[in-house]
């Protein structure tokens, strides 16, 4: 197992939002979280990511107990996690944004490999290297935070609703980027709103309710169960 | 309609008390600072003098709590119109020969003035920015005090009439402490009614409670405008008690002392910086007169005690006792906190 | 190419902060060219110290929110750092002269006032910030700013206590005639310390935007949770940013020892003046902070010819408010959030 959660309680100060939640990712695996708005989805990502502290629980990575680690350490691991609304660098750059990226990466030689790996897969932030990240439109912003993301070489991406804010066409690209990213050995946990559209592309999927998982199991299966067509997919 | 009936079971004592925002503690605590300078030894004139200073200190941290606690504002420039008040009133009593006891009052308002005016200049501002504003604006009240000789006598000193002929302290005392009480009774009467939750809530989360109907506008003057005039008052006894004004009276150090005892006293709580004040004040006094070969060691202890009270206990001692004294088992003691039989 | 160049700079000149430069500008020659250029000179001289000093408050509050009272402080150490290093090296030097240590010398000294400030600013970081953010982010801004003023109380009385309330000052640091620039007379030190401010903010600005930690510390200035997100220790640049900013203002304080010499409360008149250069350039506002230190010192030279010395401080005051009433966010500010950026 690449990334191991086993009965993680969360919550923000007298707020508990998670309970007792478990999952787990395996290496190149492309996983979702779905359910409903305030189950806890986007807590779920950030207490792994370790920008809030656990209340109980662990969340094992690689093999090692990264739980209670402040967020910088988590990242250093080699999780890279995509918030919802990106945190960009708005009055920087987008190429100084994609070497904030590389901040952990010390290696001049891996740094400029990964920065043509993302100029490739993304190639509308080529043109615009120079443009401040502030002044980019949603979608531009969306494929720099992923930019951003995969500049330090991660093991695994947590991806925050990748569709938030998007019109379709656009949310088709980002997920036709994610899908490149897993088809070349990635590893991916994302949550999502859209529930037909990540059910389709994804391996495996967990669905959260009340700050519980309810159901688990194969996306496909998933989709064709009645409570999960009942709740999400109005049918 | 429950607030009425419970009134009206307290006894007369008991209700002069309520109308004073007092605990029967309080009052105690009152009765002893009547009686204190008339017993040895504190009945020395210097240790006089120190009970006076105390006092300003701690009505000045009572207004200044007033705009603090409630309103989340810091008015950094709190003694430069404390000293607004006291130049006005000797200014007024040096040129036109008034009596000391109308020029104090006319002080006070032409503080309520300068604090209306300043109201109305940080309603755009926030937090900190009104908090600089204030600073700089006593920071120019300061130099004009000190640049204007033709008015104030500049960096020489304005000599003062004093409010009484005699020599003694005794006197002046009793008028600050009267001050302090009628600085606590308004600014505590004026907390305790509808407006002190609207201060409240302007202070924690103004866009929230201009939401939710209330006009920070409205409040914010008024609460800058009541502040000031009670600080021009205590700027009219300081000016009329020590017979000389000087600029440096108006310079911040002195607000960070009011700010310190007010602070460590307990924000929002009113009462807290007036009580710390007294033994505070007494003990910086002994300090500084008893090791004067350690000059500054006293105003030390004062910024390592703000130091560890803004981290350790944003309540100050107003939480602290809240906390562990409010809740006595006996009854006596009971009714002494909190004026009441029972809970 | 050039004619789209020259439609950008006309559009920046028309802006607020465009017309103000351009009339500080305008005014600086016009009072030059009238009352002699002696009026440039000391501007440019008093403007590049006080831009070190603003460039570390407006870091600070960029970085880590707090709005400092103590700065003048740092600069208080700065010069006491620099007194108590030049001095013995002076006297070692009066009993065997050598060319090259005279030179040396005060840069020695600046370089201690330096460390110095760096060394107490990491101090007042670890000991005091840190625990307040550890235990309460609430009300974090008007908490730190109060708990700046107890750093202030504390040092000021420190020095008291310590090394007393005596001047300790120094007649010149480098010993020879004055150079003669536009007919003015400017002492060496004058010459020296400006180039040194000069030299400094340079050096700051490409650490800034070509170095990795800099370009961390900016990063940390516009979005802390994103930079946690790409492994950005937040406390290890929080320590270098208190660092940066109190040995900066070190700096100003070992290189001006000339003009002030050091006791408790020397930093006041330099904390005033900073404090007016970034509510003027809008806090955290690094850039800006620069270009306003030189106008605050252009508006404090002119008031005090045109006006009256002691008067320095009653100008900028009344216009600082007006400022603060009209466009609290400063004449360069803005909404966005960052150190270096406009």
């Amino acid at each position: 197992m690449l990334l191991e959660v086993k009965n993680l309680d969360a919550g923000y100060g007298f707020l508990h939002i998670l309970r007792n939640v478990s999952l787990s990712v395996e290496k190149g695996e492309y996983v979702c979280l779905v359910g409903p708005n305030g189950a806890g989805k986007s807590t779920t990502l950030k207490t792994i990511a370790g920008l809030i502290s656990p209340i109980g629980g662990e969340v094992c990575f690689d093999g090692e107990t990264i739980s209670g680690l402040a967020g910088y350490k988590v990242a250093r691991r080699g999780i890279a996690y995509i918030s919802e609304e990106m945190n960009l660098f708005s009055n920087m750059t987008v190429h100084e944004n994609l070497l904030m990226g590389a901040y952990t990466v010390r290696d001049k030689q891996l740094e400029k490999n990964r920065l043509a790996f993302v100029y490739a897969l993304f190639p509308q932030l080529e043109g615009r290297k120079n443009q401040l990240a502030g002044t980019m439109s949603g979608g531009e912003r969306k494929m720099l935070g992923i930019g951003r993301a995969l500049m330090c070489n991660p093991k695994m991406l947590l991806v925050d609703e990748p569709s938030f804010g998007l019109a379709p066409l656009l949310t088709e690209d980002v997920f036709d980027s994610l899908d490149t990213l897993i088809k070349e050995g990635g590893t991916i946990l994302v949550v999502e709103q859209n529930v037909t559209k990540t059910l389709d592309v994804t391996d495996r999927g967990y669905v959260l309710e009340h700050g519980r998982i309810e159901l688990e199991g194969p996306s496909a299966e998933l989709a064709r169960d009645p409570h999960v067509r009942k709740a999400f997919l109005g049918v | 309609m429950q607030t009425t009936k419970a009134k009206s079971e307290l006894n007369l004592f008991d209700r002069v008390l309520d109308l004073l925002s007092l605990k029967p503690l309080g009052a105690i605590g009152l009765v002893i600072l009547v009686i204190l300078p008339l017993v040895p030894p504190f009945n020395q004139e210097y240790l006089i003098r120190w009970l006076c200073a105390a006092a300003l200190i701690a009505a000045a941290s009572v207004s200044f709590d007033f705009t603090a606690g409630f309103i989340n504002i810091v008015n950094f420039g709190y003694y430069a119109i404390v000293g607004l008040g006291g130049y006005t009133s000797a200014i007024l009593v040096d040129r036109f020969g008034i009596s000391p006891w109308i020029g104090i009052f006319v002080g006070a308002l032409s503080a309520g003035l300068l604090g209306f005016f300043l109201g109305i200049v940080t309603l755009r501002l926030r937090g900190i920015f009104a908090a600089v504003m204030a600073w700089f604006m006593g920071l120019a009240l300061m130099g004009l005090a000190t640049k204007a000789v033709w008015l104030t006598r500049g960096s020489l000193g304005l000599r003062v009439e004093r409010l009484f002929d005699s020599p003694s302290n005794l006197p002046y005392y009793y008028v600050i402490l009267a001050m302090m009480l009628v600085t606590y009774v308004i600014t505590k009467g004026v907390t305790r009614s509808d407006m002190g939750l609207a201060f409240k809530a302007i202070g924690q989360n103004m866009d929230a409670a201009r939401t939710s109907g209330i006009n920070p506008v409205y409040y914010r003057i008024v609460n800058f405008t009541l502040s000031c005039t009670l600080a021009g008052l205590l700027g009219g006894f300081y000016a009329h008690y020590y017979g000389i004004l000087t600029p440096e009276m108006m310079h911040t150090s002195k607000t960070v002392e009011v700010l310190a005892v007010a602070y460590i006293g307990g924000r929002g709580s009113l009462w807290g910086g007036a009580v710390v004040a007294f033994p505070f004040i007494y003990a910086m006094e002994m300090v500084r007169s008893s090791l004067s070969n350690l000059p500054g060691l006293n105003l030390i202890l004062y910024g390592l005690l703000l130091i560890l009270v803004m981290i350790y206990y944003s309540g100050g001692f107003a939480a602290f006792f809240q906390q562990h004294f409010s809740k006595p088992k006996n009854i006596i003691l009971y009714y002494l906190v909190n004026g009441k039989k029972t809970a | 190419m050039i004619t789209e160049y020259l439609k950008k700079l006309y559009e920046t000149i028309r802006s607020v902060a465009g017309i103000t430069v351009v009339l500080a500008i305008v005014v600086a020659i016009l009072s030059s060219i009238f009352r002699g250029p002696y009026i440039i000179v000391n501007t440019v001289v008093t403007g590049g110290m006080l831009a070190l000093m603003s460039i570390g408050l407006a870091l600070v509050f960029g970085v880590m929110n707090v709005a400092q009272f103590a700065h003048g402080e740092y600069f208080m150490i700065g010069s006491l750092t620099a007194y108590y290093t030049f001095i013995p090296i002076e006297r070692y030097l009066g009993a065997n002269p050598n060319a090259a240590l005279s030179f040396l010398a005060p840069l020695v000294s600046i370089l201690a006032a330096f460390c110095m400030g760096a060394l107490m600013g990491v101090l007042s970081e670890k000991l005091i910030f840190y625990n307040l953010r550890k235990r309460s982010r609430t009300n974090w801004v008007m908490n730190s700013f109060l708990l700046t003023v107890g750093i202030s109380v504390l040092l000021v009385n420190g020095h008291q206590l310590i090394f007393g309330t005596e001047l300790k000052g120094i007649v010149r640091y480098w010993t020879g005639r004055p150079f003669c620039i536009m007919d003015v007379f400017v002492s060496r030190d004058r010459c020296y310390a400006f180039i040194l401010s000069v030299l400094v903010i340079g050096l700051f600005w490409l650490f800034m935007k070509a170095t990795r930690t800099g370009r961390a510390i900016r990063a940390v200035s516009q979005d802390e949770t994103g930079a946690q997100m790409v492994g950005i220790d937040l406390s290890g640049i929080q320590v270098l940013t208190m660092a940066l900013s109190c040995g900066l203002a070190g700096i100003a304080g070992a290189s001006l020892l000339f003009m002030f010499p050091s006791y408790p409360s020397v930093g006041l008149d330099p904390l005033y003046m900073s404090w007016f250069v970034i509510i003027l350039a809008g806090m955290g506002n690094v850039l800006g902070a620069v270009v306003g230190a030189f106008m605050v010192a252009l508006l404090k030279v002119l008031t005090m010819e045109y006006i009256g010395s002691g008067w320095d401080f009653v100008v900028p005051t009344a216009l600082i408010m007006l400022i603060l009433i009209f466009k609290p966010n400063g004449i360069f500010g803005s909404d966005v959030r960052g150190v270096l950026e406009q």
